[in-house]
Protein backbone atom coordinates (compact mmCIF):
# COMPACT_ATOMS: atom_id res chain seq x y z
CA UNK A 1 0.00 0.00 0.00
CA UNK A 2 1.42 3.61 -1.01
CA UNK A 3 1.24 6.50 0.42
CA UNK A 4 -1.75 7.79 -1.91
CA UNK A 5 -4.06 4.71 -0.94
CA UNK A 6 -2.95 6.00 3.26
CA UNK A 7 -4.98 9.24 2.16
CA UNK A 8 -8.19 7.83 1.06
CA UNK A 9 -10.59 7.33 4.01
CA UNK A 10 -11.41 3.85 5.31
CA UNK A 11 -8.25 2.27 4.61
CA UNK A 12 -6.79 -0.27 6.82
CA UNK A 13 -3.19 0.44 8.76
CA UNK A 14 -1.12 -2.66 10.33
CA UNK A 15 0.71 -1.54 13.97
CA UNK A 16 2.80 -4.71 14.55
CA UNK A 17 3.86 -4.64 18.68
CA UNK A 18 7.51 -6.81 18.95
CA UNK A 19 10.38 -6.56 20.60
CA UNK A 20 8.59 -3.90 23.16
CA UNK A 21 7.55 -1.54 20.26
CA UNK A 22 5.16 -0.39 18.42
CA UNK A 23 5.65 -0.28 14.87
CA UNK A 24 5.83 2.06 13.36
CA UNK A 25 5.56 4.34 16.25
CA UNK A 26 4.34 6.52 14.60
CA UNK A 27 1.24 6.38 12.32
CA UNK A 28 -0.73 8.77 10.06
CA UNK A 29 -4.25 8.23 9.14
CA UNK A 30 -6.91 9.84 7.39
CA UNK A 31 -10.43 10.37 9.54
CA UNK A 32 -12.28 6.96 9.60
CA UNK A 33 -9.26 4.62 8.86
CA UNK A 34 -9.12 1.23 10.58
CA UNK A 35 -6.00 0.48 12.62
CA UNK A 36 -4.99 -2.93 13.01
CA UNK A 37 -2.46 -3.77 16.01
CA UNK A 38 -1.02 -7.28 16.05
CA UNK A 39 0.78 -8.22 19.13
CA UNK A 40 4.30 -10.45 18.35
CA UNK A 41 5.40 -10.71 21.60
CA UNK A 42 5.10 -13.63 24.16
CA UNK A 43 2.89 -11.70 26.24
CA UNK A 44 0.18 -9.12 26.69
CA UNK A 45 -0.02 -5.81 25.38
CA UNK A 46 -2.16 -3.23 25.31
CA UNK A 47 -2.95 0.08 23.04
CA UNK A 48 -3.74 3.03 25.77
CA UNK A 49 -4.85 6.29 25.17
CA UNK A 50 -5.77 8.16 28.55
CA UNK A 51 -6.71 11.46 27.05
CA UNK A 52 -8.82 9.97 24.45
CA UNK A 53 -10.46 7.35 26.88
CA UNK A 54 -9.03 4.59 24.79
CA UNK A 55 -7.89 1.21 25.94
CA UNK A 56 -7.50 -2.29 24.10
CA UNK A 57 -7.59 -4.18 27.02
CA UNK A 58 -5.15 -7.11 26.66
CA UNK A 59 -4.01 -8.47 23.53
CA UNK A 60 -2.24 -11.77 23.78
CA UNK A 61 0.05 -13.01 21.91
CA UNK A 62 -0.57 -13.45 18.25
CA UNK A 63 -3.92 -11.34 19.06
CA UNK A 64 -4.76 -8.66 17.26
CA UNK A 65 -7.10 -5.24 18.59
CA UNK A 66 -8.71 -3.06 15.97
CA UNK A 67 -9.66 0.85 15.82
CA UNK A 68 -11.27 3.07 13.58
CA UNK A 69 -9.39 6.49 14.20
CA UNK A 70 -11.94 8.88 14.58
CA UNK A 71 -11.14 12.24 15.88
CA UNK A 72 -8.73 14.36 14.13
CA UNK A 73 -5.74 15.29 15.90
CA UNK A 74 -2.59 13.22 17.23
CA UNK A 75 -3.44 10.73 20.33
CA UNK A 76 -0.41 9.45 21.58
CA UNK A 77 -1.13 6.22 23.70
CA UNK A 78 1.51 3.56 25.70
CA UNK A 79 0.96 -0.21 26.72
CA UNK A 80 -1.07 0.17 30.23
CA UNK A 81 0.85 -3.19 31.38
CA UNK A 82 4.67 -2.04 29.90
CA UNK A 83 4.04 2.28 30.47
CA UNK A 84 7.71 2.65 29.21
CA UNK A 85 5.81 1.48 25.76
CA UNK A 86 4.94 4.45 23.15
CA UNK A 87 3.17 5.25 19.95
CA UNK A 88 1.34 7.83 18.49
CA UNK A 89 -1.98 7.60 15.80
CA UNK A 90 -2.25 11.43 14.09
CA UNK A 91 -5.60 11.48 12.24
CA UNK A 92 -5.71 13.88 9.79
CA UNK B 1 22.58 6.64 51.06
CA UNK B 2 20.59 3.11 50.32
CA UNK B 3 20.75 3.15 46.63
CA UNK B 4 24.35 4.04 46.20
CA UNK B 5 25.40 0.92 48.66
CA UNK B 6 22.78 -1.54 46.64
CA UNK B 7 24.28 -0.86 43.45
CA UNK B 8 27.85 -1.23 44.77
CA UNK B 9 26.50 -4.24 46.39
CA UNK B 10 24.70 -5.28 42.71
CA UNK B 11 27.72 -4.14 40.59
CA UNK B 12 30.05 -6.66 42.63
CA UNK B 13 27.86 -9.50 42.32
CA UNK B 14 27.12 -8.49 38.45
CA UNK B 15 31.01 -8.65 38.32
CA UNK B 16 31.20 -11.67 40.01
CA UNK B 17 28.61 -13.87 37.34
CA UNK B 18 30.22 -11.77 34.60
CA UNK B 19 33.44 -13.14 35.37
CA UNK B 20 32.20 -16.54 36.55
CA UNK B 21 30.26 -16.89 32.66
CA UNK B 22 33.41 -15.08 31.03
CA UNK B 23 35.68 -17.68 32.48
CA UNK B 24 33.58 -21.21 31.85
CA UNK B 25 32.71 -20.13 28.20
CA UNK B 26 28.80 -21.06 28.99
CA UNK B 27 27.84 -23.62 26.56
CA UNK B 28 24.43 -23.86 24.72
CA UNK B 29 23.08 -26.24 27.84
CA UNK B 30 24.40 -23.81 30.54
CA UNK B 31 23.01 -20.81 28.48
CA UNK B 32 19.74 -22.76 28.66
CA UNK B 33 19.87 -23.11 32.42
CA UNK B 34 21.33 -19.33 32.86
CA UNK B 35 18.11 -17.77 30.77
CA UNK B 36 15.55 -20.20 32.83
CA UNK B 37 17.13 -19.09 36.52
CA UNK B 38 17.52 -15.45 35.44
CA UNK B 39 13.68 -15.63 34.76
CA UNK B 40 12.80 -17.42 37.93
CA UNK B 41 14.57 -15.30 40.12
CA UNK B 42 12.72 -12.32 39.13
CA UNK B 43 9.29 -14.54 38.78
CA UNK B 44 10.21 -15.64 42.72
CA UNK B 45 10.57 -12.11 43.54
CA UNK B 46 7.68 -10.90 42.05
CA UNK B 47 5.59 -13.46 43.69
CA UNK B 48 6.50 -12.24 47.03
CA UNK B 49 6.25 -8.46 46.25
CA UNK B 50 2.44 -8.88 44.79
CA UNK B 51 1.59 -10.61 47.80
CA UNK B 52 3.90 -7.99 50.27
CA UNK B 53 3.27 -4.59 48.70
CA UNK B 54 0.54 -2.72 49.45
CA UNK B 55 1.50 -0.18 46.90
CA UNK B 56 -0.60 -0.74 43.24
CA UNK B 57 1.90 0.35 40.81
CA UNK B 58 4.59 -2.28 42.90
CA UNK B 59 2.09 -5.04 42.66
CA UNK B 60 1.25 -4.14 38.97
CA UNK B 61 4.76 -4.11 38.01
CA UNK B 62 5.42 -7.18 40.27
CA UNK B 63 2.33 -9.07 38.00
CA UNK B 64 4.22 -7.68 35.18
CA UNK B 65 7.33 -9.71 35.98
CA UNK B 66 5.55 -12.54 36.73
CA UNK B 67 3.34 -12.76 33.47
CA UNK B 68 6.04 -11.86 31.61
CA UNK B 69 9.07 -13.75 33.02
CA UNK B 70 6.74 -16.92 32.71
CA UNK B 71 5.79 -16.52 29.26
CA UNK B 72 10.17 -16.34 28.32
CA UNK B 73 10.24 -18.89 30.25
CA UNK B 74 7.66 -21.15 28.82
CA UNK B 75 9.30 -20.46 25.20
CA UNK B 76 12.54 -21.20 26.43
CA UNK B 77 11.49 -24.23 27.23
CA UNK B 78 9.58 -25.01 24.06
CA UNK B 79 13.28 -24.06 22.01
CA UNK B 80 14.82 -26.56 24.53
CA UNK B 81 12.74 -28.93 23.94
CA UNK B 82 13.11 -29.04 20.36
CA UNK B 83 16.79 -28.82 20.16
CA UNK B 84 16.81 -31.09 22.60
CA UNK B 85 19.47 -29.15 24.88
CA UNK B 86 19.28 -30.18 28.69
CA UNK B 87 19.68 -26.73 30.77
CA UNK B 88 22.67 -26.92 32.63
CA UNK B 89 23.82 -25.50 35.83
CA UNK B 90 26.91 -23.32 35.70
CA UNK B 91 28.52 -20.91 38.37
CA UNK B 92 26.44 -18.68 36.48
CA UNK B 93 23.20 -19.92 36.94
CA UNK B 94 24.04 -20.67 40.66
CA UNK B 95 25.19 -17.18 41.67
CA UNK B 96 21.77 -15.58 40.02
CA UNK B 97 19.88 -17.91 42.32
CA UNK B 98 21.83 -17.90 45.15
CA UNK B 99 21.48 -13.59 44.89
CA UNK B 100 17.85 -14.35 44.24
CA UNK B 101 17.50 -15.99 47.67
CA UNK B 102 19.28 -13.23 49.02
CA UNK B 103 17.27 -10.93 47.83
CA UNK B 104 13.83 -12.58 49.22
CA UNK B 105 15.57 -13.13 52.28
CA UNK B 106 16.40 -9.51 52.48
CA UNK B 107 12.71 -8.64 51.84
CA UNK B 108 10.61 -10.76 54.31
CA UNK B 109 12.65 -8.52 56.74
CA UNK B 110 11.00 -5.30 55.36
CA UNK B 111 7.68 -3.66 55.25
CA UNK B 112 5.64 -0.72 53.86
CA UNK B 113 7.35 1.42 51.74
CA UNK B 114 11.06 0.17 52.46
CA UNK B 115 9.88 -3.01 51.15
CA UNK B 116 8.77 -1.21 48.07
CA UNK B 117 11.69 0.48 47.51
CA UNK B 118 13.99 -1.96 47.97
CA UNK B 119 12.51 -4.70 45.44
CA UNK B 120 12.07 -1.80 42.81
CA UNK B 121 15.69 -0.59 43.38
CA UNK B 122 16.70 -4.19 43.36
CA UNK B 123 14.87 -5.18 40.36
CA UNK B 124 16.73 -2.20 38.38
CA UNK B 125 19.97 -3.47 39.15
CA UNK B 126 18.60 -7.04 38.94
CA UNK B 127 17.81 -6.59 35.42
CA UNK B 128 21.10 -4.49 34.29
CA UNK B 129 23.02 -7.41 35.32
CA UNK B 130 20.95 -9.43 33.00
CA UNK B 131 20.92 -6.96 30.54
CA UNK B 132 24.85 -6.92 30.82
CA UNK B 133 25.22 -10.69 31.06
CA UNK B 134 22.84 -10.73 27.66
CA UNK B 135 25.03 -8.54 25.67
CA UNK B 136 28.50 -9.73 27.15
CA UNK B 137 28.28 -13.33 27.42
CA UNK B 138 25.26 -14.83 26.38
CA UNK B 139 24.31 -13.72 22.83
CA UNK B 140 28.40 -14.05 21.89
CA UNK B 141 28.80 -17.42 23.63
CA UNK B 142 25.67 -18.78 22.39
CA UNK B 143 26.52 -21.59 19.50
CA UNK B 144 23.02 -22.87 18.55
CA UNK B 145 21.46 -19.67 15.85
CA UNK B 146 17.98 -20.41 17.27
CA UNK B 147 18.93 -20.19 20.98
CA UNK B 148 21.07 -17.15 19.87
CA UNK B 149 18.22 -15.95 18.30
CA UNK B 150 15.31 -16.45 21.43
CA UNK B 151 18.14 -14.40 23.44
CA UNK B 152 18.04 -11.50 21.10
CA UNK B 153 14.29 -11.69 20.82
CA UNK B 154 13.64 -11.82 24.55
CA UNK B 155 16.52 -9.16 25.02
CA UNK B 156 13.78 -6.16 25.13
CA UNK B 157 11.65 -7.40 27.20
CA UNK B 158 14.94 -7.09 29.97
CA UNK B 159 15.24 -3.37 28.72
CA UNK B 160 11.66 -2.04 29.05
CA UNK B 161 11.09 -3.90 32.06
CA UNK B 162 14.75 -2.02 33.29
CA UNK B 163 13.04 1.12 32.40
CA UNK B 164 9.78 0.51 33.91
CA UNK B 165 11.58 -0.56 37.14
CA UNK B 166 13.36 3.18 37.39
CA UNK B 167 10.01 4.55 36.60
CA UNK B 168 8.63 2.79 39.47
CA UNK B 169 11.54 3.87 41.31
CA UNK B 170 11.20 7.73 40.46
CA UNK B 171 7.90 7.37 41.90
CA UNK B 172 8.14 6.06 45.00
CA UNK B 173 10.97 8.54 45.63
CA UNK B 174 8.02 11.23 44.82
CA UNK B 175 6.36 9.82 47.60
CA UNK B 176 4.30 7.05 44.96
CA UNK B 177 1.31 7.02 42.82
CA UNK B 178 -1.00 4.92 45.08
Amino acid sequence: MGATAAQAAGTTHKVTIEGMKFVPERLEVAAGDTIVWTNKDVFPHTVTANAAKVDSGDIGPNKSWKFVAKKKGEMPYICRLHPVMHGSVVVK
Amino acid sequence: MKLTHLAGFVAASSFAVLAAAQGAGPSDPQIAGIVVAANQVDIDAGKLAKSHSKNKEVQDFAQRMITDHTAVNKQAGALVKKLKVKPEESDTSKSLKAGGKDNLAKLKGLKGSAFDKAYAEHEVAYHQQVLDAIDKVLIPSAKNAELKGLIEKVRPAFAAHLDHAKMVVADLNKGGKK
